[in-house]
């Protein structure tokens, strides 16, 4: 049946669907006007087939909403068609998006291409005056330039990035609460008829857009469809003013509404505890979360919610702030910073939260006294930047802060512009988009644990949660809470070191590292730590322990810490079954002795020091030939099984660059429950040692791995210099080119040639 | 040896400058920067052995601080042209030799008197004897003082502690000192770049320079340009120049990248043949499963570039994408979707081309093994199809041999000093197995070339050049191996691996002369001290690179004599009875 009235929603993100398919049916069943919402994601590239869709919808459609498109292939493809189908469209509502979509805002006389193109260019000073006008009231012409400053916003802040501006006069996160805040207060001088009446409805749909509760994008259709659809059951309509949410607060999903204070926040929450029996906000134990905005006032946080009940089953406490969105600094200062009266001098140096040995949070520094974290990791489930939003990224000014606060820094990601049915049928996992904006740019303010832990479903209107995935978070994110509170002495660690290719004479491969002395002094500093451990007399004793021991006995190439019988293998290692399709059945030929599995390593009181096995494909030109390969072998799962479940490890430290793990079949990024790497790694955190010049091998164990990587300088370097027959060269180059004797220029000449020839040294080069 | 014979005929002005060429050989050689041990994790270097990376340092503009380079200010201080000549040769004179000795020895004493004396004694000194601006050096040695700091106070153990303690691991980008001296201080959690600004301007601009020596090297030694190049495309490099890897690619098809409203890099436009002044290079792209991860979204833009310039209406002798297609589709009546196919990585989930694996395992027997081993894990394209459906590692095979089937020479980037073609395996595996699977398809093995960023003029080596200097500075270099030497068991590791990796060169590129081998035979094997030290640290070791030598020429990769063969049968017999304990 074809819609007698069309709008056509092209949207990015996770917040809007819903809504937008709920008021279709509200104002469907109150209107009976025969609408339809036609809605598309462009959060990524699009493909031939979804363009046509698009076109034919486009075609049809009275008005149009493009909302948070940034992407510039996609908006490449959108302008000409928003050209060819100018004649039809009574109203084209841009928000938010790249400058070029922008300028194509058109509604009755407002158009952006042509009104605002001053302001859209304008000058820091140029968007000052119109603000100054604005707070003075009803300026002549106020209206059009503040819509335009509305309209700008998203471009602003990408110019602000390419000219590298570091401090802007005014940041663009302030605007952006400023809006939510002070618009709808704004608009209500504005006339509403005449020249300004469509910058006006504008601003209203703009007003209505940035608080999307199903009540307001129902408005915001509604203010389209009264002034621009020319239908006349619309045309008398009354709107609503819009509904209004805090703009900073915590949410909790077992909370009747928003807390906008911490102290309100804690007073539910120690209420709930203390009715439940559940834990109280105890900063050792609290996890800090950061959730966007538009889904919370939309309604769209089922995934949020299963991870903040994820993360409180396994014992932490949460604050669940809405994130500032273009800087979290903010919420983060409001809801997990606690002020208290500063006692101390001023000192100088940058402060940091020094965890002691007893777990307690102290400052090593007062000069920025009065300052405690209430939570002990923060997880931003944003998806974005910590300090810049989607368009950029101040990561100096982010990593300034969390050093302050000196708590680990997670992101985890939604499937947002892709659905959980994609990402799970696909071997690359996250698509290029997500990857690049979702995980690459957090990499850089310092993120860790890169999870997928819900997103966007074929079934659904709004996010769903990966219940599996938000579990696992949940249990890595309790296991680093052990390693900050637990008393040290009680702490297990497995520190991995590799042999490739495996013989003995290989054992602590590592690029630039040399590797037993390198375990020997972290030894010794666990030791100093207050870890259990049992530190050699050298680094000389450690390899001969690690080499020798019962090695000889079992054929293998270093000391075995235990030996693992088929059995205890198959009950530990739930994949068993999948690895016998390949390997054959267990314990394979690789790492077994006796019908049993190897475990390479030597324990040190509770330190673990093992060797990693490689792929296994010594000896066995057919796997190497394969295309794909398909699973570890027995002996490598056997390995990372007795590290977590039989040593049963607090942590696990691999050392050198590099071993074999993070290069496990599965997923790019954005690994699943049925990816290797994350079988392997299971829940333990995972430091890595790691070269300083490899970030792209490094990059791939923190996705794939999810390691913590603690780089290691190169080793000193020098000119190479000549020697031997090259010195002597270099002496007679010389002596021929201070020789003015021709003669003894010729002789030299003989003596020359010799050397470079005996020296390989051909003409033409090299 | 003929050769030098025919030498002694020489004129005088032959012979000059043959010798300035040898000057430049032997300058080469002695001036590059090797690692001189092994990094011990948390504990600083000695104070002694940071002059030369500090001259490195020094010897790039730093615009980040504001730091030029300081033997360019030396030479506009002493007004002399120091510039390196270009690859002929042609412009080796006297002179301009005597000029850069002149700067060298200069940055070198300014650095020695920064070392003992502090900035304003080198400043000063540079001052009176090189007319060179106190402001500008100031601005070096700031930054040369702030890195003498940060290597002497090494803080690894401390962020390992802190780790584990769950506190908070700052981010610090990833790099050598001398290209990113923000590297510093290590104990940080390494990053990556942002695909989406990829490549930087920077990148794009230092890619023209280099694709123009490359090809115009090409040209002279073959008398034209290649139809098409095989590029390998890594991560690592491409991460630390931001790009410079992809921007040569865009180079070589003659297309610019272009930003979008946000500023990130989306798509390309062709240069105007005018411009580019010579024809578009077909390129095939074989990338590292690392590359593509980490860089999806250039993936699609290098597809992009590809598909924008077989689109354009130009005559074949200037677009060698565009004929190359043209002729795949007439000649094998293929699709255009898949004669257009030019970047190709692993099966998605999956890295590597297991080439090094099966090298260093010996498991091979045919030259046609390694070639059809990188063509099967490397043969699944990437990019997307006519429908615009992300193809996601679709398998190629037919579609990877038939572009590789018009390559002519095969490339890489190389972008540091610290990781060679010989310190790993990946090299080989990578541009030695493309270059295998050209050799298969075309008959005939391709130039293989490399570039070499490291000095302030870039270059464009052969392999071959590029192994004889990697085992004239490292392999046979005592100031190098005695390094290695001094960490023990791990050293001798270290000297077994270069061989091994060198021995990879062969299998895959047949590119290492016979002397190489001899010499490391002479070296490590036949100096009887020396190999009683080896078989002392680390008798595994030892055998494995009496074994590697020995295979080398079984293989026919080495022509040794027979008596030395003979003996190194004899020691390997005696190192694995030792290891046995026979003996």
């Amino acid at each position: 049946m074809k819609a007698s009235l069309k709008i056509t929603a092209l949207y990015v993100g996770s917040s809007l669907l819903a809504p937008l398919k709920q008021a279709e049916r509200d104002i469907e069943r109150t209107y009976a006007a025969g609408l339809r919402i036609a809605a598309y994601n462009f959060g990524a590239p699009l493909d031939e087939a979804q363009w046509r869709e698009i076109e034919r919808e486009l075609g049809e459609s009275q008005v149009v909403f493009v909302i948070h498109v940034t992407d510039g292939e996609n908006a490449g493809r959108l302008i000409p068609l928003l050209e060819k189908y100018r004649a039809s469209h009574r109203a084209v509502i841009v928000i938010n998006c790249m400058p070029e979509l922008m300028r194509l805002t058109r509604m009755g006389r407002l158009q952006f291409g042509r009104d605002t193109a001053a302001a859209a260019q304008g000058t820091v000073e140029g968007g000052r005056e119109a603000e100054d006008e604005s707070e003075g009231g009803a300026g002549e012409g106020m209206a059009r330039r503040l819509a335009g400053r509305v309209g700008a916003w998203m471009g602003e802040q990408a110019r602000a990035r390419r000219r590298g501006r570091k401090k802007k006069k005014k940041s663009s996160h302030t605007q952006y609460l400023r809006y939510i805040e002070r618009l709808p207060a704004l608009l209500r001088v504005v006339p509403n008829a005449g020249r300004l009446r469509d910058a006006k409805n504008y601003l209203s749909i703009f007003c209505y857009f940035l608080q999307p509760t199903p009540a307001n994008i129902r408005a915001m259709l509604l203010v389209a469809l009264k002034h621009y659809a020319a239908d006349r059951r619309f045309e008398r309509i009354e709107l609503p003013p819009p509904e209004s949410m805090p703009a900073v607060a915590v949410y909790h999903p077992d909370a009747p509404a928003l807390f906008e204070s911490f102290e309100s926040y804690r007073s539910w929450y120690e209420r709930r505890a203390g009715k439940t029996g559940k834990m109280r906000l105890d900063s050792e134990k609290t996890v800090g979360l950061l959730l966007m905005r538009p889904q919370i006032v939309s309604g769209a946080h089922a995934h949020y919610d299963a991870l903040i009940r994820a993360v409180e089953a396994e014992g932490l406490a949460t604050v669940p702030a809405i994130s500032t969105f273009m800087d979290n600094r903010e919420a983060c200062e409001m809801f997990f910073v606690e002020k208290t009266q500063a006692t101390g001098r001023k000192g100088k140096g940058r402060a940091r939260l020094k965890r002691t040995e007893s777990g307690t949070v102290e400052q090593t520094d007062d000069s920025q006294a009065g300052r405690r974290s209430r939570v002990s990791q923060i997880v931003s489930l944003t998806g974005f930047s910590f300090v810049g939003g989607p368009a950029m990224n101040d990561s100096e000014a982010a990593v300034e802060f969390l050093r302050e606060l000196n708590v680990p820094f997670r992101s985890a990601v939604s499937l947002d512009v892709q659905t959980i049915e994609a990402w799970r049928d696909s071997w690359t996992g996250l698509n290029p988009v997500q990857a690049g904006m979702q995980i690459a740019i957090p990499e850089i303010d310092g993120a860790t644990e890169p999870f997928v832990y819900g997103g966007m479903s074929q079934a659904s209107a709004s996010p769903l949660p990966l219940e599996e995935r938000c579990r696992r978070i949940a249990r890595r994110l309790a296991k680093w809470n052990r390693l900050q509170t637990a008393p040290r002495a009680e702490l297990k660690l497995a520190l991995v070191a590799f042999c490739f290719p495996p013989n003995k004479g290989n054992v602590g491969t590592a690029a630039d590292l040399d590797v037993f002395p390198s375990l020997w002094e972290m030894l010794v500093r666990l030791r100093s730590e207050g870890y259990h451990v049992e530190v050699p007399s050298g680094a000389d004793e450690l390899r001969e322990r690690l080499l020798g021991g019962n090695a000889d006995s079992f054929g293998a190439t270093t000391n075995i810490a235990h030996r693992m019988t088929v059995e205890e293998y198959r009950r530990l290692c739930p994949f068993a079954p999948e690895i016998e399709a390949e390997w054959g059945t267990a314990p394979g030929a690789i790492n077994s002795f006796g019908g049993t599995l190897l475990i390479q390593g030597l324990q040190l009181g509770n330190v673990f020091v093992g060797v990693q096995p490689t792929f296994g494909y010594e000896g066995d030109p057919m796997k190497m030939l394969m295309a794909r390969s398909g699973a570890p072998h027995h002996g490598f799962a056997a390995f990372y099984a007795f590290i977590e479940k039989v040593f049963r490890a607090d942590s696990v430290v691999h050392v050198g660059t590099h071993g074999a793990l993070e290069f496990m079949p599965g997923k790019q990024v954005g690994l699943s429950e049925s990816c290797w790497p994350d079988r392997l790694v299971g829940e333990l955190p995972n430091l890595y040692i790691y070269s300083v010049n490899n970030p792209s091998e490094g990059s791939i164990a923190r996705r794939r791995s999810y390691a913590e990587l603690i780089s290691y300088l190169t080793p000193p370097v020098e000119d190479a210099g000549v020697y031997r027959e090259l010195a002597a060269l270099k002496e007679l180059l010389l002596a021929y080119r201070q020789t003015t004797d021709e003669r003894e220029r010729e002789q030299l000449f003989q003596t020359i040639d010799e050397h470079a020839a005996s020296l390989h040294l051909v003409a033409g080069g090299g | 040896m003929s050769e030098i014979r025919e030498q002694q005929r020489l004129t005088k002005d032959e012979r000059d400058r043959r010798v300035l060429e040898l000057c430049e050989q032997v300058s080469e050689i002695e001036r590059r920067l090797i690692p001189t041990g092994l990094h011990v994790f948390g504990r600083a270097a000695d104070a002694g052995e940071r002059a030369d990376l500090l001259r490195m340092v020094a010897s790039f503009d730093r615009p980040e601080t504001g730091a030029r380079a300081l033997p360019q200010l030396i030479e506009e201080g002493l007004n002399v042209n120091a510039s390196a000549p270009s690859h002929d040769g042609a412009r080796l004179s006297e002179k301009s030799l005597q000029a850069r000795e002149q700067v060298e020895a200069t940055t070198r004493e300014a650095i020695r008197r920064f070392l003992a004396g502090g900035s304003e004694a080198a400043c000063a000194w540079l001052e009176t004897t090189a007319r060179v601006p106190v402001a500008e050096s100031r601005r070096v040695f700031s930054l040369l003082e702030k890195i003498e700091e940060q290597l002497r106070d090494n803080r690894e153990l401390d962020a390992f502690a802190r780790a584990l303690r769950g506190e908070y691991i700052e981010p610090g980008p990833g790099a050598d000192i001398v290209q990113n001296p923000s590297i510093l201080p290590t104990g940080r959690n390494t990053h990556a770049v942002n695909p989406y600004g990829v490549p930087s301007d920077l990148a794009f601009a230092r890619a023209e320079r280099l694709v123009k020596l490359l090809l115009e090297r090409h040209r002279t030694e073959h008398g034209r340009y290649p139809s098409a190049m095989a590029l390998v495309l890594w991560g690592l490099d491409n991460i630390k120049t931001q790009g410079e890897g992809v921007a040569q690619a865009l180079w070589l098809l003659g297309v610019r990248p272009l930003r979008d409203g946000m500023n990130r890099v989306t798509d390309v436009e062709a240069i105007p043949l005018e411009l580019l002044g010579r024809p578009r290079i077909d390129v095939v792209m074989t990338v590292s499963g690392i590359f593509r991860d980490l860089f999806g979204a250039t993936m699609g833009l290098l597809d992009r570039a590809v598909q924008c310039v077989a689109a354009l209406d130009e005559p074949p002798e200037s677009n060698y994408v565009r004929r190359n297609i043209r002729a795949r589709m007439e000649a094998e009546a293929c699709p255009f979707a898949e004669a257009a196919l030019r970047v190709f990585s692993n099966a998605a989930g999956n890295y590597g081309t297991n080439v090094n694996f099966m090298v260093m395992d010996s498991q091979w027997e045919a030259d046609d093994t390694l070639a059809d081993l990188f063509v099967t894990r490397k043969c699944f394209a990437y990019g997307r199809d006519s429908e615009g459906r992300a193809l996601e590692g679709r398998e190629a095979r037919a579609a990877l041999n038939g572009a590789l089937a018009r390559v002519e020479a095969t490339y890489q980037n190389i972008d540091s000093f610290e990781i060679g073609i010989t310190d790993v395996d990946h090299y080989f595996e990578y541009l030695g197995g493309v270059s295998k699977a050209v050799e298969k398809q075309t008959d005939s093995r391709p130039a293989i070339y490399l570039s070499d960023a490291l000095s302030r003029d870039a270059k464009v080596r052969s392999v071959e050049e590029t192994i004889r200097l990697e085992t004239r500075t490292k392999t046979l270099n005592p100031k190098w191996y005695e390094g290695m030497l001094k960490h023990g068991f791990r050293g001798v590791a270290e000297i077994e691996s270069h061989v091994a990796n060198t021995f990879g060169w062969s299998a895959t590129a047949d590119a290492v002369d016979d002397w190489v081998y001899t010499e490391v035979a002479e070296t490590f094997v036949l100096d009887e001290q020396m190999l009683e030290r080896l078989r002392e640290l680390n008798p595994h070791s030892a055998r494995s690179l009496v074994a590697r030598l020995l295979e080398a020429e079984g293989r026919g990769f080495w022509q040794a004599e027979a008596d030395m063969i003979e003996r190194l049968r004899d020691i390997f017999t005696g190192l694995e009875d030792r290891i046995e304990g026979v003996a």
